[in-house]
């Protein structure tokens, strides 16, 4: 169990920040290039997929399928902007490439699709499942006698499919330690408010029941996910989940908690005001 | 009296030979290995034997883990309950990425379900798995062709089905008769007036049924078509040529399965008159599984009578 937290300095900090920032600039372009996607979503992931990508996992990006790299499941495929946008920064294709989402004949699919874009691990959309295929690849890294990790980000809303619970309880039955989920908890689905639409929350009681190991933690603060997560890894007995308070949107303040940007695309003039904000360093 | 012998131990058998040269073999249980009998890969293979409780759709997306991480997992449980109730992570997590994982349904059919009733005799499974793109599609006779389809499947990359019955099905073959995936394979030819196509656990309904119209002078073919996905179209479309006439028999609903992918056939390739014996798209009941295909339209007398009329609707159209 892990007794000292393992924390990041300044220069970490701030080199994590860019990369989410980023990522942020990145998948909003995108979205506004290709005039397709949901940008809200993969904004409240972002700073988790920068933390991921750029600091925590182990990866070749020159051999996306390297049998003994770190897995990634986008649970909430449809933050996948995001995830391509990282995947890009990283080298697995070209930053050029990423305004080809969702139009014919690209590599980047509406949802991700673990076959036609380098570097995703598992294709992911239909919500509620990637924990599952991250329970199946935790368990085959046990029968291969590998030591990588495998993470699923999952939306909060997706918590509500039973499949979900189903993984819980068997992930919890083989003390996969090598498998860290991060629910990226905005609050929000695609018809309202979580507790609106369901019986969901609270959620962290529910999966301390169900015997995992727990954390809860602001998602946008590039310094508690990474703490987080290497306390997860130490956790070796039991699969690990962080909860992470974010809000949907975050960064382009129009589309903060506003549920209208779940799927849109920005005008113009709302691109340049999204580019403007996010402009900071740039890769 | 039809000799008996157990699909079932068959599946575990052939899954054994499969282990037993190939390392990647992993088996994923929903609370079935009883069913599927398959202790002796448990006992034998603790490490890699996972059973993720009743929660089939967890055992797909888990077996879909298993699989993008380069092993070969055996899924095993009640055909329903993998084909229906998870169907979805069957489509989007195994199949479209086309990953390495083998399905097995036991209780394939009203026969084998037989005293359960309807909730545990699956007659949709082939019609629901013949509509995904991506997965190989067998129907295997008997015990013997079901461990020889395993092995079949497991020497091909990419998702398979293979159904399987009760563990009391009928015995059609001697234990070495070959299995060819893909390919029909014509069990009797007494000649051109119609052919029976016919696959499962109840192919011997259909020799019966030919040999008696033999007695009668109607000369019949009957054509096992274990291969539903990828189908020998080239095949069945050579004894379509022949005999102008087709009946399909099976223990599925007539929409969607065996009856459906030869009619399909014929109406591309050579539209002939094209019967199909199964159940008639209704619910069956519990029962002993030869009073049931008897009640449900697969009785010997319908098969000859379906051949009777498939032979006089020939050059009607």
């Amino acid at each position: 169990m892990a007794d000292i937290l393992e924390k990041l300095d300044a220069g970490e900090v701030s080199r994590l920040e860019d990369a989410a920032r980023n990522i942020r600039k990145n998948l909003v372009d995108t979205i506004y290039k290709a005039g397709d996607g949901h940008p809200a979503p993969a904004l409240s992931a972002s700073d988790i997929l920068a933390v991921l990508y750029f600091k925590i996992m182990k990866l070749d990006p020159k051999n996306p399928l390297w049998e003994e790299r770190d897995r990634l499941i986008l649970s909430k495929g449809h933050a996948c902007p995001a995830l391509y946008s990282a995947l890009a920064m990283k080298g697995y294709f070209p930053e050029t490439e990423l305004p080809t989402l969702r139009k014919i004949n690209s590599k980047l699919q509406g949802h991700p699709d673990m076959k036609k874009t380098p570097g995703v691990d598992s294709t992911s959309g239909s919500l509620g499942n990637g924990i599952s295929v991250g329970l199946g690849m935790a368990l085959a890294a046990r029968v291969k006698k590998l030591d990588y990790f495998t993470y699923v980000v999952t939306g909060d809303g997706e918590l509500q499919e039973g499949i979900i619970w189903e993984a819980l309880m068997s992930a919890a039955k083989y003390k996969t330690g090598n498998l860290i989920v991060i629910v990226d908890n905005n609050g929000m689905q695609s018809g309202g408010h979580i507790e609106e639409v369901s019986g969901l929350c609270p959620i962290l009681p529910k999966w301390e029941a169900f015997g995992w190991h727990c954390q809860e933690i602001d998602g946008h603060d590039v310094s508690q996910i990474y703490s987080a997560i290497k306390t997860a890894q130490k956790v070796t007995d039991r699969p690990s989940m962080i909860l992470a308070h974010t809000i949907k949107g975050k960064g382009v303040p129009y589309m903060e908690n506003n549920n209208a940007w779940h799927k849109g695309v920005p005008s113009e003039e709302q691109w340049k005001i999204a580019m403007e904000v996010l402009g900071g360093a740039s890769k | 009296m039809i000799k008996k012998q157990s699909t079932r131990i068959a599946f575990t058998e052939g899954l054994m030979e499969v282990a037993a040269e190939k390392p990647e073999t992993v088996l994923v249980c929903s609370d079935s290995i009883k069913v599927v009998k398959a202790e002796p890969f448990m006992e034998k293979y603790p490490e890699r034997y996972f059973d993720v409780g009743i929660a089939e759709q967890n055992a797909v997306g888990c077996a879909a883990g298993l699989a993008a991480s380069g092993l070969m997992p055996f899924l095993a449980t009640y055909a329903g309950f993998i084909t229906m109730r998870a169907c979805e992570q069957i489509r989007t997590f195994v199949a479209y990425p086309g990953l390495n994982v083998k399905f097995i349904g036991a209780n394939g059919g009203m026969a084998s379900g037989e005293r359960e009733g309807v909730t545990h005799q699956f007659f949709e499974d082939i019609g629901i798995m013949r509509t995904i793109p991506g997965i190989t599609v067998v129907v295997p006779a008997d015990a013997g062709q079901v461990k020889q389809a395993v092995k079949a499947v497991a020497n091909i990359e990419g998702p398979a089905y293979i159904r399987i019955g009760s563990g009391r099905d009928p015995v059609l073959f001697e234990n070495d008769e070959p299995f060819e995936l893909g390919k029909i394979r014509v069990l009797k030819d007494y000649g051109d007036d119609v052919a029976i196509f016919t696959n499962g656990f109840i192919i011997h309904r259909s020799l019966e049924a030919a040999e008696l119209l033999l007695k009668e002078g109607i000369k019949v073919k009957v054509v096992e078509v274990h291969t539903l996905k990828p189908l020998d179209v080239e095949g069945i479309t050579g004894v379509l040529r022949k005999t102008k006439a087709a009946v399909t028999v099976e223990d599925h609903n007539i929409i969607g399965g065996l009856g459906s992918a030869i009619a399909e056939t014929s109406a591309e390739e050579i539209p002939v008159p094209v019967i199909r014996l199964g159940l008639k798209d209704v619910y069956p009941e519990s029962g002993e599984p030869d009073e049931l295909l008897d009640k449900y339209g697969m009785s010997v007398s319908d098969i000859m009578n379906a051949c009777r009329v498939a032979i006089g609707k020939k050059g009607e159209g």
